[in-house]
């Protein structure tokens, strides 16, 4: 609650100083508050009475936390330097994200559906604002169009979902529902009201059959805005799907769970055998992080995902990894966004190189590197519920390989891209590389924090 | 509670829930089907109303308060998502010099 409070405070603190154009200020300022919201997260101070407290944490809740601030804080560092192009929007660009990251702490602590539906409109609202945020750009507009219709929808099916799930169980508590679930089996109410809250998590994470507007919003919209929401938004949102579906319809497991498991393969097919022919480096990474997530929802279908670190780690390869290939995309590539520009980076500029090896690595889960320790834990964890799904997920994570090992030959080949613009690597910039770097490769140490 | 038997008097609360579902049905089929930015605009809002119909006959059936609370969330909710709607189609109308839905196809692949 208190990371909120921070968050929030600098946020506003961040849309004054736009006001009085003071960029650099501005990014101080929100990192700060960043920072400030992980530590105030990891020891809490307890100000607030307990009765004023709608939301709680356990540990792998504070985990989660902690996650999409530190993902959230390598994105805004790596966007400083376009957000200093613009000077008059670098306030908005900042606070926009840090109120969006309030709706994510607390569409992870919630316990109620009130926290829960105000936390998915707190995250979703700035983002639409962000998709569209070239204002001159016709793509940026378009990806906000259809980001805002498509959000909008889901929201409507989510809110009727939920008014029909309260009206078989007469309640808005989870852990009244859970109850109620339980004993009533059979309420048809209940069921459909399900099936509209599923669809509208579906779409709001991105997987089949309501992807289709994944690749065309993560390529209309800027490259960081565009990390945030495969990254941050992505991590959250499963992490509050799968803490929906096992604390308000645990009961129900045995009717939501194969559904689940069927859409899970789908996707994880349509994510990669798409990105196969993907020529557009943001496309591709839109593709993958369907089939990413596939994978990261995997993860509801045994019913221990809330206590264990399992997702945690798949998901902290996940995202940083994201965020250091959107980093060096941000560098290196023009708007044109062809895969060709990457050519021969690796040899020019070999921070890059590494960076992006050890990215790509991780997402196709090569041992020594944090992606590998999260695919390894998160199969084994769902094995011996759904082998023919890690049967599939075990094929997608070889055509993958063959993806990402394709995009490694292009960034290390030796001749270069014929009309590449300069390659400027700012301050903050090469924090966020190294950063991410560290994570990629030690990553999976955090796991000796867990109890 | 006299007050809720006035509502629901002769009417069970099944009423209400096949009207929500005709008027969110209309909005959704609206939607997908009409073509002008505006008008799916409205029937998101219809949407929206239909649910927030359903949970005041739910609260006035059940006699609990919650419900009219959650239509006050969703009201402003609502409020802030077609602020932020009618901007980026103003946003677009810039770009586009046009609202049509069908103009909107240029990111595929």
């Amino acid at each position: 609650m208190e990371a909120i409070i921070v968050l929030f405070l600098s946020g506003i603190i961040a849309l004054f100083l736009g006001i009085y154009n003071q960029p650099k200020l501005t990014t101080i300022i929100s990192v700060i508050g960043l920072i400030g919201a992980a530590i105030v997260q990891h020891y809490p101070l307890n100000i607030l009475p307990a009765e004023y407290n709608l939301l709680e944490f356990n540990q792998v809740g504070n985990g989660f936390v902690v996650l999409a601030i530190l993902l959230t804080l390598l994105i805004v560092l790596s966007g400083q330097k376009e957000f200093l192009e613009e000077k008059s929007h670098a306030g908005d660009y900042n606070a926009l994200l840090l109120f969006s990251l309030c709706g994510g702490i607390i569409l992870i602590g919630f316990t109620d559906l009130f926290m829960f539906f105000l936390g998915l409109e707190i995250l979703s609202i700035p983002l639409y604002v962000l998709a569209g945020s070239r204002k001159g750009v016709s793509e940026s507009s378009e990806a906000a169009v259809k980001y805002f219709f498509m959000g909008a929808f889901a929201t409507c099916l989510l809110l009727f979902g939920v008014v029909l799930t309260y009206g078989a169980t007469q309640s808005f508590e989870l852990s009244e529902i859970l109850s109620k679930t339980i004993n009533s089996s059979g309420n048809a109410m209940l069921y459909v009201g399900m099936i509209f809250i599923l669809a509208s998590f579906l779409f709001k994470v991105g997987v089949a059959p309501f992807h289709f507007w994944v690749p065309d919003v993560y390529q209309g919209s800027p490259t960081v805005f565009m990390g945030y929401m495969s990254s941050v938004v992505k991590v959250v949102g499963i992490y509050a799907f799968i803490k929906f579906f096992h604390m308000a319809f645990g009961g129900l497991y045995d009717f939501w769970s194969t559904l689940i498991a069927i859409l899970i393969g789908i996707s994880m097919f349509i994510g990669n055998l798409t990105a196969l022919v993907q020529t557009k480096f943001k496309r591709l990474m839109a593709y993958s992080s369907i089939t990413n997530g596939a994978y990261a929802l995997m993860a509801i279908l045994y019913p221990s995902a809330l206590s264990d670190s399992t997702l945690w780690v798949f998901m902290l390869g996940y995202g940083t990894s994201v965020v250091a290939l959107l980093t060096i995309s941000m560098i290196v590539n023009d708007d044109a966004d062809e895969i060709a520009s990457f050519k021969g980076i690796g040899y020019r500029k070999p921070l890059i190189g590494l960076v992006a090896i050890a990215a790509l690595l991780s997402t196709s889960g090569i041992p020594p590197m944090t992606g590998f320790f999260g695919k390894l834990m998160l199969f084994s964890s769902v094995w011996s519920y759904y082998p023919w799904l890690i049967v599939f997920a075990l094929i997608n994570s070889a055509i993958g390989v063959y993806i990402y090992l394709r995009l490694i030959m292009t960034i290390m080949s030796k001749e270069t891209a014929t009309d590449t613009k300069e390659v400027i690597v700012s301050i903050s910039q090469t924090i966020v590389l190294v950063l991410s770097l560290l994570l990629l490769v030690a990553g999976w140490l955090m796991l000796l924090c867990w109890k | 509670m006299p007050a809720a038997l006035s509502i629901t008097q002769g009417l069970t609360v099944d009423y209400y829930v096949i009207l929500s579902s005709i008027l969110f049905s209309i909005g959704a089929i609206g939607l997908m089907t009409r073509k002008n930015m505006i008008v799916m605009l409205m029937c998101i809002e219809l949407m929206l109303n239909s649910v927030n119909l359903l949970l005041v006959a739910f609260s006035s059936y059940f006699n609990q308060g919650d419900a009219q609370i959650f239509v006050f969330f969703i009201v402003v909710v609502a409020a802030a998502e077609a602020t932020v709607g009618l901007s980026i189609l103003i946003l677009a109308y810039r770009n586009k010099r046009n609202i049509d839905a069908d103009l909107f196809n240029n990111l595929k692949g």
